[in-house]
């Protein structure tokens, strides 16, 4: 991590100065990661696609405003982050869980699809604040202070967002959790 | 420890210290609703980790637009060989110019038709072989005729010959013979002039 944190510093340094290929590798190691955040959060795989795009040219277009390389991943994510939220704000309202597990019944085992199936259902359920919440802890591995960053919040807000999120999930999934590693 | 002070959420997400891991996990061994809580946002952790990174669909694509290209003169600029290329190209370039410019004779390359090429060296061969066939039968009839002519003048001239011979030779017979009755004659007529005068 060390090691990738400094190369993507190099990289950085070297984009600064107009290097495409340069930054072409910078895409390339972060482009899956965006684009899985985007997918969640907007759960369409085009416009994720699109969104992605528009991420990382931003970011090339923007990169001499990055005054600390070593927060690349943060103010990438910042972007990524106002994009999807553009686009969620213009094409639908605000979408809050309804509270109504449906899968909460330990019944038999889970098939990885069925529980893909059901996570990602789960995810649908929770309002775009708490899902971006919980994309960015647990599948991108950023931690509370470096969340408030990228969001623009308090580090309490975060917590509060990724608790609540956590307490809807546990119901719905912890059954499902449950069998599928039966 | 009282249940309240205990973090389960900053437990399961990482996000306590070393120290209070420990305190923690302590408690909850010491706490079955706790440990029952653990094992519920441990196994919403698990089922949420179940889900895979998806591929995205193409690469970024935008790498190679237009605004991510530095413009040719800053390529050009920043490479070393390429100025180095440009430079011997410039130089070729001058080159050539001067080839196309200087007052010397321009050859149009025109297209090559091979069969009409074919056609004509083909017609020309034929010319010239008949022109010398032509020459060489000429040239043998001409020998042949001057070479019967010269033997016929030969054979002529030897039959000439010949027969000037047999004529020379015939005309001293006759003369010869023409001599021999005028000396018979002469003698006739003398021996007869011989009687008439005795006669008297």
């Amino acid at each position: 991590m060390i090691f990738r944190e400094v190369e993507d510093r190099d990289l950085i340094a070297k984009a600064r100065r107009g290097d495409v290929d340069a930054y072409s590798i910078l895409v390339s190691r972060w482009e899956k990661r965006i684009f899985n955040y985007l997918l969640r959060l907007v759960g369409n795989r085009e416009e994720a696609m699109d969104l992605s795009q528009d991420v990382f040219l931003k970011a090339w277009q923007n990169l001499k405003k990055l005054e600390d390389a070593g927060r690349f991943s943060s103010w990438l994510f910042r972007i990524a982050h106002n994009e999807a939220f553009s686009l969620l704000r213009k094409n639908r309202p605000e979408v809050e869980l309804t509270g109504d597990p449906t899968v909460a019944d330990r019944g038999p085992r889970l098939f990885p699809v069925e529980l893909t199936l059901a996570v990602e259902r789960a995810l649908t359920r929770l309002s775009d604040d708490q899902r971006e919440a919980i994309l960015l802890k647990v599948y991108q591995g950023f931690k509370f202070e470096e969340m408030a960053e990228i969001l623009g919040c308090p580090v309490s807000t975060i917590k509060s967002r990724v608790y609540a999120a956590l307490d809807l999930l546990k119901d719905t999934l912890a059954p499902v959790g449950a069998r599928g590693v039966q | 420890m009282n249940c309240s002070s205990i973090d389960l959420k900053a437990y399961v997400l990482g996000e306590l210290p070393e120290s209070e891991k420990g305190r923690v996990a302590g408690h909850v061994r010491d706490c079955a609703s706790c440990g029952e809580e653990l094992e519920r946002l441990n196994l919403t952790h698990l089922a949420l980790a179940s889900l895979r990174e998806e591929e995205a669909p193409r690469r970024i694509a935008f790498v190679s637009d237009k605004v991510f290209e530095p413009r040719w003169w800053q390529r050009m600029w920043q490479s070393g060989p390429v100025m180095g290329f440009a430079s011997a190209a410039v130089l070729a370039c001058a080159i050539l110019a001067h080839g196309f410019i200087r007052p010397a004779a321009r050859q149009q390359v025109a297209a090559v038709d091979t069969a009409a090429v074919e056609r004509q060296v083909n017609a020309e061969v034929n010319a010239r072989l008949n022109t010398v066939v032509t020459q060489a039968v000429t040239r043998a009839v001409s020998d042949s005729e001057t070479r019967q002519k010269r033997e016929t003048a030969t054979l002529l001239a030897a039959a000439e010959q010949k027969y000037e011979l047999q004529r020379k030779y015939d005309l001293a017979a006759f003369q010869s013979n023409v001599d021999v009755l005028r000396k018979q004659t002469a003698q006739m007529y003398m021996a007869s002039s011989g009687l008439e005068m005795r006669a008297q």
